[in-house]
């Protein structure tokens, strides 16, 4: 028999994880930074990784329009900013960004790895209007390790730079910055260039930023709907060749976007953590409220 | 199974000003405690005082009637609540201004 809640997907021939957050959160869990210091401390940093916004499982309800539910269900995996944020081009502020890990290790020889996702996004509607503006970018990436290196290989699209509508996809490639740069001029940071481009690497207020590359041409309307409690469900992919260690594509609604030209950055292996794969999605914050990110399932699948 | 979270709500942060948590979804879960580990950080005499609120919308809250003890210096505490609803947050008020405390406050939920 059919099953349509896997059939609205494209995977790869072995599917690692199929997760319907009407099950639960499936080993999706907050990031947090390495409370290895005496009382449990954390390293400093120039961002302050332990305030992001708790991750929770959603009923996607608003004020007038009550329940709206999940895609094929009641619940969502919702990732919940805090209602802070800062200028586009200084560090994230403490809590403006949430951001889901789920954390696996590789099991088979690398060939294709590919990361899809059904999702929504929208602000707290706690005042009148409409918020597109006020919601900076959301994504989602592979943190990965072999012997060689460590790799993050991942999009986002950067909806609106301070208040400014950019609706442009990105993809994770570092620029040649020094790791004092990629911590926002900061020496002895626990990061090294390419390591946690979710936060790390300058920005600049034209949108770019020095972990990730514009995908050309890649302006695209999201749906983001005429008020903001309407979401409607978006289709997400993102294919990588392990082997060859390059981007294959985007696929964002029904438009793809060849990623061929861009690779990952490499970076000298971290203890201990060597197979890591963990997929993990965020969203961040431009404005002084609370955005939402809705995931209704995800497919990781390799071949 | 039943379903569980337990949720990290606010994490060793310091409150000079009346505060609310970070509100959490809750509608899957039919039981929740609230966990609080609070630190008073300056020398006077002003309590902390928490409460739980609930939420049709996850924006507008009301008092849903259950309350901590007002707390002083280092304290550990907790609190049950249940047909909550679709949301649950606690709101902190400090009675005396110049007060200081850092507080670490979990909510646990199950099915």
């Amino acid at each position: 028999m059919l099953d349509y809640r896997l059939d609205k997907f494209q995977p790869l021939k072995h599917i690692l994880c199929f997760d319907d957050f009407d099950n639960g959160l499936c080993g999706w869990t907050n990031l947090m930074p390495n409370y290895t210091l005496d009382n449990f401390g954390v390293r400093d940093s120039i961002v302050e990784k332990t305030q992001w916004g708790p991750i929770m499982l959603s009923s996607g309800t608003f004020r007038f329009s009550g329940t709206h539910g999940s895609m094929d269900g009641i619940y969502s995996l919702k990732l919940a900013t805090r209602p802070v944020a800062n200028p586009y081009q200084e560090p994230p502020a403490p809590g403006s960004i949430s951001h889901a890990i789920k954390r696996l290790t590789m099991h088979r020889k690398p060939n294709r790895l590919q990361f899809e996702m059904w999702y929504a996004y929208t602000t707290e509607q706690d005042r009148s209007g409409l918020s597109e503006n006020d919601i900076r970018a959301f994504g989602v990436s592979f943190d990965m390790q072999d012997a060689k290196a460590r790799n993050f290989v991942g999009v986002r699209y950067v909806n609106s730079v301070n208040g400014e509508l950019k609706k442009e996809w990105q993809v994770m490639q570092a620029n040649d910055v020094s790791d004092n740069d990629w911590a926002y001029g900061t020496d002895g940071d626990w990061c090294k260039r390419g390591v946690d481009p979710m936060w790390y690497g300058r920005r600049y207020p034209d949108g770019r930023a020095d972990g990730y590359q514009f995908v050309p041409d890649s302006r695209q309307e999201l749906c983001y709907n005429e008020s903001d409690d309407k979401i409607n469900w978006l289709y997400l992919r993102l294919t990588y060749d392990l082997g060859e260690r390059r981007y294959v594509e985007l696929q964002s609604r029904d438009k793809v976007f060849d990623l061929g030209q861009f690779q990952p950055t490499d970076v000298p292996p971290y203890a201990r953590i060597e197979g890591l794969l963990n997929p993990v999605i965020w969203i961040e914050n431009d404005s002084d409220r609370r955005i939402f990110l809705f995931v209704d399932s995800v497919v990781i699948s390799v071949d | 199974m039943r379903q569980f979270q337990t949720s990290t709500l606010e994490q060793r942060k310091t409150f000079d000003t009346d505060f609310e948590t970070h509100p959490l979804e809750v509608a899957w879960a039919s039981e929740a405690i609230f966990f609080v580990d609070v630190e008073q950080l300056d020398e006077g005499s002003g309590s902390l005082h928490l409460k739980v609120q609930i939420s049709v919308d996850g924006v507008n809250w009301l008092d849903e009637g259950t309350i901590f003890e007002p707390i002083r210096g280092k304290e550990r505490a907790f609190r049950r609540v249940s047909h909550f609803g679709g949301w649950l947050r606690l709101k902190g008020e400090l009675l005396e201004s110049g007060s200081l405390y850092k507080a670490t406050i979990h909510l646990v939920i199950k099915e």
